[in-house]
């Protein structure tokens, strides 16, 4: 797969021709009682078949509101897609009539959530559940589409899948569960596989199960996959690419391998920073100071400006525009990276540099 | 204060705690008020009378035992005593030696009936000898010569055991009153000295690096593991019955937790670490007695929690903190910040409304919050700052011992980072003792000194970090270890992937409960012993303890070879439809 990041066409130009799924400007905004939270503020991004991406952040980032829009599967009121458009295999979906978005989701677009056991439908098998979107989207027979069910839990490693499938949600355990929603994702075998915290819910030795089934089977089928997740642990085991978010903007973006190793931005910096880790034992935790900031009253410019330990004046005034750092293939919403903040980057990554290796580490022993 | 404290060694001799300094560490931390106070230390003098009371227990017991001897050898005849004489004389004493050693294992566990009943005892057996002796005294008892002396000496050894226990146990009775005197001075600082000064007098330690795995700690971790531990936890069970069918009988037994034995000792931080339904979470529950353990012990600073009345368990509950997991569930919205903490307080006696509050705003100071958010309730803070409230609940109590339910794991990276050196700097500044519950193992690798590792209700191996980070010896840890991933690429690495889903702690697997899943049982062509015997924890080589029948063939070599040959889709196994 390729190592280079994909950026974004201009807004209203035809998508590149290996971009499965292309994001252009979005902005969705949710308007409440006390006012409205821009939870998606300006995200572009593309991904091309077969490729992966993940977007990490804190809750509240708006990945998942991102995932969701590209779903269409916001209630709108209270969401708003301001601007933006979504482009998927050649077609722009936010503008579709409803009814040809249904065709594409589930069949060509599909979602694995966070939490299985409330996405499933507790009152239907699971083979039920399965063959019931089969049908839908393959236009096949009854007994074709239950076949094709047994098949995709047979693909995710389910043993028995021909007793499972009459099996409700209930009777199976959490990791058992999140099988069956991949089985679900796949049985129209996709092009594109959004998920959503996939593991969050699970334990670290069934994560590692179905973090590797994921691997396998997007390396199986050849379709994309769109990562979202909150554990930087998670993005450098299974995604090629990855996006940062912070208060509903991208903040960095860059391939896997960059990102964790040679963070441009500082919140990037700061999160793995934070993580506890070997190389830190036996030293203090370097902490992002402060909390995420109110969505009702986001700091002028720079979002992340008061929790940054670098930031300047500048950063107040101006709000910095995600533009490629020097040196690198990575995109970084930071003034650091800019002209004006040159001469301070030196003593920010040595300082980042030192905050990785806090204790001694393993060598300490 | 020093660490000696009451165990259950019978010595009469009086251990050397000074008794004044006693008086102020005692009036300084603890409410002022008898009860809690009584309770914190068993006094020399106490210790010296209950020790006192159980020979005393065994002289008394000689009576009805010499009787029967004599009686057994016809020996009765000769001497002249009337039937109902020997009966009252034999009953009396086995109820005396009764009322004694009642009394002694009551003392034991800090309960007012034990002092009463000790004082009550000797005092009527000091009048009975004192009875007999001037009985002999007077020849109303009919005795003369050797017989009348060695009868009179024989009363006088009852009369001796009698006073001392009453004039220790006397004793500490005034003693205690000074106590309340000087507790009742100090009301104005409500449970003691102000959190403040506590902190600041720790000045001289302030700044250090207390970071487990830093030289430093490292060096204060050897000294402290030498120590008595301050949490001992032995054979501790926990089972649910399971009720159902239509009269709503025990159908089943859950072995939450099935035997665990541990020891923490003070100023560690001691993690547990487990899948959910691992029972780690009940484990913690029952070492504070939330809820009562099945079978086992705990002991907390020498005290036997299941040995202690209910009622006396308070003071105790005050040194034993928890926090807990959800910062969201765990705070009553319907509650200012002010009565969420100050709950404890009052429940520990500190009645005064000002002195409460203060305390509250200091505690919440210490965590980093504004000392007036005590008006604000739960829903006008974040999750981070929730769970500071619940870090301050917890501290405002001035404990020893926090148990810590997942205290992070609900949080975002970026705010856990802040949870975990708070905590860090509150037991340096505290003087705290952690019981670190926790999934997450990065987190524990990088906060605590020693963990151990629990699957099914049970401890599978335990040691020092390093050690057993470095080298697990049971195929479930490794497993684990292997499934973390890792934030750094560079590390990326094939996983070792465990079969199937943890079963039922209902149904646990017989043997070793971890045979059904274990990758080092199907590479050594599944012995039999893995699923017949259970394993023991037992120490290894490299200084730890692990549970594992074959943990000597756990290698990075065996590793890699069931690594290499592992199947990542089939990992689903096939259990009974």
């Amino acid at each position: 797969m390729t190592e280079t990041v994909n950026v974004p066409a201009p807004l209203g130009a035809p998508p590149a021709s290996d971009a499965l799924l292309d994001v252009r400007g979005l902005k969705t905004y949710f308007h409440v009682l006390d006012g409205v939270v821009p939870a998606v503020d300006g995200v572009s991004f593309s991904l091309g078949a077969g490729q992966t991406l993940g977007i990490v952040g804190e809750s509240g980032s708006g990945k998942s509101v991102t995932a969701l829009t590209i779903m269409r599967l916001l209630d709108i009121p209270p969401a708003e897609i301001v601007e933006g458009e979504v482009w998927f295999d050649g077609r722009e979906i936010l503008s579709m009539p409803i009814d040809k978005m249904r065709r594409i989701r589930g069949n060509d677009i599909a979602m694995i959530f966070q939490e299985p056991l409330t996405s499933l439908n507790p009152v239907f098998t699971i083979g039920d559940q399965i063959a019931e979107q089969v049908e839908l989207h393959k236009k096949v027979k009854r007994r074709e589409a239950w076949d094709r069910a047994i098949e995709s839990l047979r693909l995710v490693g389910i043993p028995l899948p021909e007793r499972r499938v009459k099996q409700y949600p209930h009777e199976m355990s959490g990791g058992m569960r999140q099988r069956v929603m991949i089985a679900m994702a796949l049985s129209c075998e996709p092009k594109l596989l959004i998920a959503d915290e996939p593991t969050t819910a699970l334990d670290v030795t069934i994560q590692a199960q179905i973090l590797e089934l994921l691997k396998t089977i997007q390396d199986r089928t050849d379709s994309a996959l769109l990562l979202i997740t909150h554990d930087l642990g998670v993005v450098a085991e299974m995604v090629d690419n990855v996006i940062v978010m912070y208060a509903g903007q991208i903040v960095e973006q860059g391939t896997a391998n960059e990102v964790l190793l040679n963070p441009k931005a500082p919140y990037t910096m700061g999160l793995l920073e934070s993580i506890p880790t070997v190389e830190k034992r036996g030293g203090r935790l370097s902490v992002i100071t402060g909390t995420v900031p109110n969505p009702f009253n986001l700091p002028p410019a720079c979002r992340f400006a008061p929790r940054c330990p670098y930031a300047w004046d500048l950063c107040r005034q101006v709000a910095p525009e995600l533009a490629a750092a020097r040196g690198s293939n990575q995109l970084a919403r930071c003034h650091l990276h800019t002209p004006a903040g040159a001469s301070r980057l030196p003593a920010a990554l040595e300082r980042h540099e030192s905050a990785m290796r806090l204790g001694q580490g393993p060598s300490n022993e | 204060m020093s660490t000696e404290h009451e165990r259950t060694s019978m010595t009469m001799s009086n251990e050397g705690a000074t008794d004044d300094d006693e008086i102020v560490e005692v009036a300084g931390t603890v409410m002022p008020q008898i009860r809690g106070r009584l309770r914190t230390r068993l006094p020399s003098k106490v210790r010296t009378a209950r020790g006192q009371l159980i020979v005393l227990t065994a002289y008394l017991l000689l009576t009805p035992l010499a009787l029967g001897i004599l009686s057994l050898r016809g020996g009765l005849a000769r001497l002249d005593l009337s039937t109902t004489d020997l009966l009252a004389a034999t009953v009396g004493n086995i109820v005396a030696a009764a009322a004694c050693y009642l009394a002694a294992r009551l003392i034991l566990a800090r309960s007012h009936t034990g002092y009463f009943l000790g004082v009550g005892a000797a005092g009527f057996i000091a009048v009975a000898s004192l009875y007999a002796i001037a009985e002999v005294v007077t020849g109303s008892a009919g005795l003369t010569g050797n017989p009348a002396f060695f009868y009179t000496v024989y009363q006088g050894l009852y009369l001796l055991f009698a006073a001392a226990i009453l004039i220790n146990l006397l004793r500490e009775f005034a003693w205690s009153r000074t106590l309340i005197r000087e507790a009742g001075k100090q009301t104005g600082e409500g449970l003691g000295v102000p959190l403040r000064d506590i902190r600041i007098s720790a000045g001289a330690s302030r700044g250090a690096v207390v970071v487990p795995g830093s030289a430093e700690e490292t060096a204060a971790q050897a000294a402290r593991t030498s120590q008595e531990p301050l949490l001992a936890v032995r054979g501790l069970k926990k089972h649910f019955p399971i009720h159902g069918g239509l009269l709503r009988r025990q159908i089943g037994t859950v072995y939450a937790v099935d035997g665990v034995d541990f020891d923490v000792f003070p100023g560690e931080i001691f993690s547990l670490v487990g899948e959910s339904g691992c029972g780690k979470t009940t484990l913690g529950r029952t070492v504070l007695q939330l809820t009562p353990p099945t079978a086992g012990k705990v002991v907390f600073d020498g005290y036997e929690l299941a040995d202690v009345d209910p009622d006396d368990m308070r003071p105790l509950r005050r040194r034993m903190q928890i926090i807990f997991q959800d910062p969201f569930g765990s705070l009553n919205p319907r509650m200012p910040v002010s009565d969420i903490i100050g709950e404890g307080l009052l429940a520990q006696g500190v009645s005064d409304r000002k002195t409460r509050d203060k305390r509250v705003e200091d505690s919440l100071e210490i965590v980093g919050l504004r000392r007036d958010y005590t008006r604000r309730y739960p829903h006008e803070f974040s999750g981070g700052q929730r769970q500071r409230i619940g870090i301050a609940r917890a501290l405002a109590l001035g404990p020893d011992l926090v148990v810590c339910d997942e205290p992070v794991s609900a949080l975002d990276v970026s705010i856990q980072s802040q949870v975990l050196n708070l905590l860090l700097d509150l037991r340096r500044d505290f003087n705290l003792t952690y019981l670190f519950i926790s999934h997450n193992l990065s987190v524990v690798q990088y906060f605590s000194d020693r963990v151990g590792v629990m699957y099914l209700g049970k401890l599978v191996e335990e040691g020092a970090v390093e050690q057993l980070y470095r080298d697990p010896r049971h195929p479930y840890t490794v497993a684990l270890l292997s499934a973390i991933p890792d934030p750094d690429p560079r590390r990326r690495k094939k996983r070792l992937v465990l079969k199937g889903d943890v079963p039922s702690p209902a149904a646990p697997p017989s043997g070793c409960r971890f045979h059904t899943r274990c990758w080092l049982r199907e590479k050594l062509g599944n012995p039999e012993i893995c699923s017949t015997e259970e394993p023991l924890l037992r120490p290894i080589e490299t200084g730890h303890r692990t549970a594992c029948h074959f943990a000597e063939e756990v290698s990075d070599q065996a590793v890699s070879q069931v690594v290499a040959t592992q199947s990542v889709v089939e990992t689903a196994v096939a259990d009974p439809v």
